[in-house]
């Protein structure tokens, strides 16, 4: 307990003055000698308990009087929550912007650092008793979770040692994680206080209802909480930041060439003139580009490489422009082939050049091999012609598998075809003239389930009377995205004078369509089978039916489909903050343990569980941007990134009056400091002081005096 | 005319140390406003002569004078006393109680005790003292004249108040000593209990003895003023001292007063002993006019 007035702490002393008068008058006695001294005994017996309990009693209410108007004039606060019994104990949710915009003002001196000694000062500030518990914002930190909530000191201590870094601060989805986690500690008096730079892009108007609707959550819990925001940090002004990277390429081969477009952006007021963007690999730099950027400008840059080997790599970008380190890179893990093999099973082989029904597609695969160039192909082709072109064992050595105009597949072969796309395969079919329909339909479809749609009727020019054409439109697929931009071609160029009907089925929820027809025919269309994936055409992969193959956009549109349908084989490499990191790994490391180390230099072991004829190591702690690296049972190194939203880097912070109106749904106070927290939560806890319940005492010790007085007299009358 | 001694107080008198000066102004004082007594009759002392007159008894005619004068005489003589009276004055420690501006209840009781002596020897009624606390101090046995008076005040003049009150057993041994029925004046506070006082009055009243109670009371033990605080000190017993706040419990105190006087007023009563309470700032004058209409209501 403090008090504003501590001098007059001394006045309690008056209680004694009741007393010296009394003791006073005894001390100032007459003396009777009486005679009646038998009249006197019996009253004096019959009376004296009570008399000295009523005396007692009167002269308590006349020492507590002054003794407690001294103490309401020295003002008492109550600091020391321990000093209340039963309410001193704060049940407290701290939620901390740990997003990477903390970080503005350099890593060891910026906002963060203010902000995380602020939160550390208030967990320990709290009574013995209390419980904390500390949500990140932007992503959840290991090191927290193992320190107990009770333990304030520890907590205390391990928040003092958090790094921001993370990505974009769920404000409302903080919010509800703490009313839940509220709900589940064990005081009384409750507290959420936000610890944050307030940044105007976690805190948006787009996200008000979002915020609104936890602030109810918060108020219909049945001890609803006292909330604080604690703005920390000042607004950064300068910072540029490197938003994103596009490849020209999905898989990358050994010294094939791949084209990596940095996205830049100067978030700041400051024009940057003569910035250096580097390009690295696997930690070295490879390349250098020198930009300028005004204040709000975004800008491209552009690096060229080919790896010189196969595995995994990881490229880099970085603009060395201000404090703010986390935005000013931008990386990728890229895994690099030697080769992607490919089988083609030619249903209508031909002797004559470019009537086979595979040659076309040949070509395009491997337009370096045929063409005769310095430069490789990335994927390599073997043709077969019937099944027994290929031992049926080899067929798990191919990445994808192509179906041209063949007219019947043998029992078995399917089975090892249904087991090989299972497995992560790929399965590109083109319909032709050859194909038995009746046994796609029955078997390939309704049996096996690896046919996406079944081949309803054939669109002859004698049935359809006119061509169709690719309708031109703005494609999700990954295999498709490419032809968004006009320089890759045009795939309404092409023109189709027969197809396939595609039996399309409204509930069919497993199947993409990946491009269509002008008629609104589905052109081609996808279904996942276990691992992999199966995309079946409306037409050959030859000129009988269309003039696609003699179109610019054969050749990217063939070796995308291929390229894709093999890639699915890899889990993604790059993936944003939260998303496993998985990879596939030999059968013989099943039971063993892969390691992975997170960003932070922090190792963990991960189990290679059985997938099949695989195994699978699966990492789900990624909450950390940056770079991840595991390590097989066997050796083998993969890289993978995981990335944040560079939403961020906007440093523009509220400004003090948005702030109160962030506050009002949640009834928030904003306050700027610990001092104040402190102030606030003494006022909050006991009112602004105690001196007025105190006044109310003394006035009613006053009354019971007054009354208790009265009847004394009215009793000796 | 009214006499001086009916004007003066009770404190006034106590300047003056003579009783028996005291005591014929108040008892003269008494009896000037009231018609003369002709208490005259056969007495064994020559009083005077006058005419016989028709009805005379012959035998109380003076043949000695009638052989010298030729005239008939009648011989008158004082009255002759048939009335014996003992005075029987407390003189325990609680008669000693008196306040500050006025006079003790022994002061009260001894001067009492010789207005009354001496309005008895003036009517020549023979009369007795006996001074007493816990046990007799002193007796004198009843007689009459004016040298008995002279005993009698002396003593009472002498006497000075101490020990307890202890009237049952005083007055049971009183008992057999005072043989010839007669009257008992008893002169006290009263305060012992009132269940062995009654007891032991009755054994007088069995005595065929008629008995004036004169019980003195102070105003303060009537009224009990006091205020603050006060350590009351017996006036009997050495040890006893009680420390209070008088105020707190006045009211119970009266209370017990009511009582004690009630009880002690109906066992008087019952047998049919005369109860006078008398507070030591009243005349003696209204005692004496207590002690005759009683008398007389008697006679």
């Amino acid at each position: 307990m403090t008090f504003l007035n501590f001098a007059l702490l001394g006045g309690v002393a008056a209680a004694s003055i009741p007393l010296i008068i009394h003791l006073l008058h005894r001390s100032r006695f007459r003396v009777v000698k009486w005679g009646a001294t038998h009249l006197m005994d019996v009253a004096l017996i019959k009376n004296s308990r009570r008399i000295r309990i009523e005396q007692l009693l009167l002269l308590l209410l006349r020492c507590l009087i002054p003794a407690i108007l001294a103490f309401c004039m020295a003002r008492p606060v109550l600091s020391q929550l321990a000093a209340l019994a039963g309410s001193s104990k704060t049940s407290m949710v701290l939620l901390l912007d740990n997003s990477y915009s903390m970080e503005s003002g350099g890593k060891d001196t910026g906002n963060f650092v203010q902000a995380r000694t602020t939160a550390s000062e208030i967990i320990t500030s709290l009574g013995r008793g209390s419980d904390v518990e500390v949500i990140l914002m932007a992503g959840e930190n290991p090191d927290l979770e193992s320190v107990p909530n009770f333990d304030l000191s520890r907590l205390g201590k391990a928040v003092s040692e958090l790094d921001a870094g993370y990505g974009r601060a769920d404000v409302a989805g903080s919010f509800e994680k703490a009313a839940a986690m509220l709900g589940k500690m064990q005081n009384t008096y409750r507290q959420i206080v936000v610890v944050g730079d307030f940044q105007k892009i976690s805190w948006s108007d787009e996200e008000a209802p979002n915020r609104a609707r936890a602030a109810e959550l918060l108020k219909a819990m049945p001890l609803p909480p006292q909330v604080t925001f604690v703005h920390q940090g000042v607004e950064g002004h300068d910072n540029v930041s490197v938003e994103s990277l596009d490849f020209s390429r999905l898989i990358v081969g050994v010294r094939q060439p791949i084209q990596v477009r940095a996205n830049l952006r100067n978030f700041g007021e400051r024009t940057y003139s003569e910035l250096r963007v580097y390009f690295r690999v696997d930690g070295t730099e490879k390349g250098a580009s020198q930009i300028n950027l005004g204040p709000g400008e975004r800008q491209q840059v552009l690096f060229t490489h080919a790896f010189e080997t196969a595995g995994s790599h990881v490229i880099e970008i970085v603009a060395d422009a201000d404090t703010l380190k986390a935005d000013n890179s931008f990386q990728a893990a890229i895994p690099v082939w030697d080769t992607v093999p490919v089988l083609l099973f030619n249903g209508a082989p031909s002797v004559e050049p470019l009537k086979g029904e595979t040659d076309f597609l040949e070509i395009a695969l491997q337009p370096f091999g045929k063409s005769k160039s310095d430069l490789t192909d990335l994927i390599t082709t073997k043709v077969i012609d019937n099944e027994n072109g290929l031992k049926i064992e080899d067929l798990p050595k191919y990445r994808t598998v192509v179906l041209a105009n063949v007219r019947q597949l043998s029992d078995r072969w399917v089975k090892a075809l249904k087991e090989f796309v299972n497995n992560g395969g790929g399965l590109l079919i083109f319909p032709g003239d050859r194909i038995d329909t009746t046994w796609y339909n029955r078997v390939l479809a309704n049996d096996n389930g690896m046919l996406p749609l079944p081949l309803a009727s054939l669109n002859t020019p004698a049935t359809a009377k006119k061509t169709t054409k690719i309708i031109s439109q703005n494609y999700s697929h990954p295999a498709m995205e490419m032809f968004n931009d006009p320089r890759n071609g045009n795939l309404s160029d092409g023109e189709i004078s027969s197809w396939f009907k595609l039996a399309e089925r409204k509930e069919e929820q497993t199947v993409n369509v990946l491009a269509r027809f002008e008629t609104g025919e589905p052109f081609l269309v996808e279904k996942k089978l276990g691992e992999g994936r199966i995309i079946l055409s409306a037409i050959p992969c030859d000129v009988d039916w269309s003039n696609l193959p003699v179109r610019s956009f054969y050749l990217p549109l063939t070796q995308r489909l291929v390229v894709y349908l093999a890639s699915t084989i890899f889990p993604p490499r790059n993936f944003e903050v939260g998303k496993p990191a998985a990879v596939f790994l030999e059968k013989s490391a099943i039971g063993k343990k892969a390691m992975m180390v997170d960003p932070a230099g922090q190792k963990h072991d991960v189990p290679v569980i059985d997938k099949g004829t695989r195994g699978l190591a699966e990492f789900r702690g990624t909450q950390r941007p940056g770079q991840y690296l595991l390590t097989a049972p066997d050796g083998k190194v993969t890289h993978f990134v995981a990335s944040t939203s560079r939403e961020e880097s906007d440093l523009l912070q509220l400004t003090a009056a948005e702030r109160v109106k962030v506050a009002e749904p949640f009834e928030a106070k904003v306050i700027t400091s610990f001092k104040e927290f402190q102030e606030l939560d003494r006022s909050r806890r006991f009112g602004s002081e105690l001196w007025r319940p105190l006044m109310w005492l003394v006035l009613a010790m006053l009354f019971s005096e007054l009354l208790l007085q009265q009847w004394v007299v009215r009793r000796r009358r | 005319m009214a006499h001086v001694a009916n004007l003066l107080s009770p404190t006034d008198l106590q300047k003056i140390s003579n009783l028996q000066v005291v005591a014929r102004l108040v008892v003269e004082g008494f009896f000037s406003g009231l018609h003369k007594s002709p208490h005259k009759g056969f007495s064994v002392e020559f009083a005077q002569h006058r005419q016989y007159v028709q009805g005379d008894e012959i035998r109380r005619l003076d043949w000695k004078l009638f052989g010298k004068t030729d005239r008939y005489y009648i011989r008158e003589y004082e009255e002759e006393t048939n009335l014996r009276a003992t005075i029987l004055l407390d003189q325990s420690g609680s008669m000693n109680y008196g306040n500050e501006n006025g006079v003790t209840k022994h002061h009260y009781a001894s001067r009492l005790a010789a207005c009354l002596s001496y309005l008895m020897m003036q009517q020549r009624d023979s009369v007795g003292l006996v001074t007493f606390d816990t046990e007799i101090r002193r007796f004198i046995p009843q007689r009459s004249g004016v040298g008995h008076l002279r005993v009698m005040l002396d003593e009472l003049d002498q006497s000075k108040p101490a020990g307890e009150t202890e009237l049952s057993d005083v007055f049971r041994t009183l008992v057999p000593r005072i043989q010839r029925r007669g009257l008992l004046i008893i002169i006290s506070d009263c305060f012992a209990s009132v269940k062995d006082l009654i007891k032991a009055l009755a054994h007088f009243r069995a005595a065929k003895h008629e008995i004036v109670l004169f019980q003195i009371m102070d105003r303060d033990e009537l009224e009990f003023p006091f205020e603050s605080w006060t350590r009351f000190e017996s006036l009997e017993q050495a040890d006893w001292h009680r420390m209070v706040e008088p105020a707190q419990f006045r009211e119970a105190y009266l209370e017990n007063l009511e009582k004690f006087q009630k009880e002690l007023i109906d066992g008087c009563r019952r047998h049919r002993i005369d109860h006078v309470r008398l507070i030591t700032d009243q005349p003696y004058a209204e005692a004496l006019a207590q002690y005759l209409t009683r008398r007389l209501g008697r006679a």
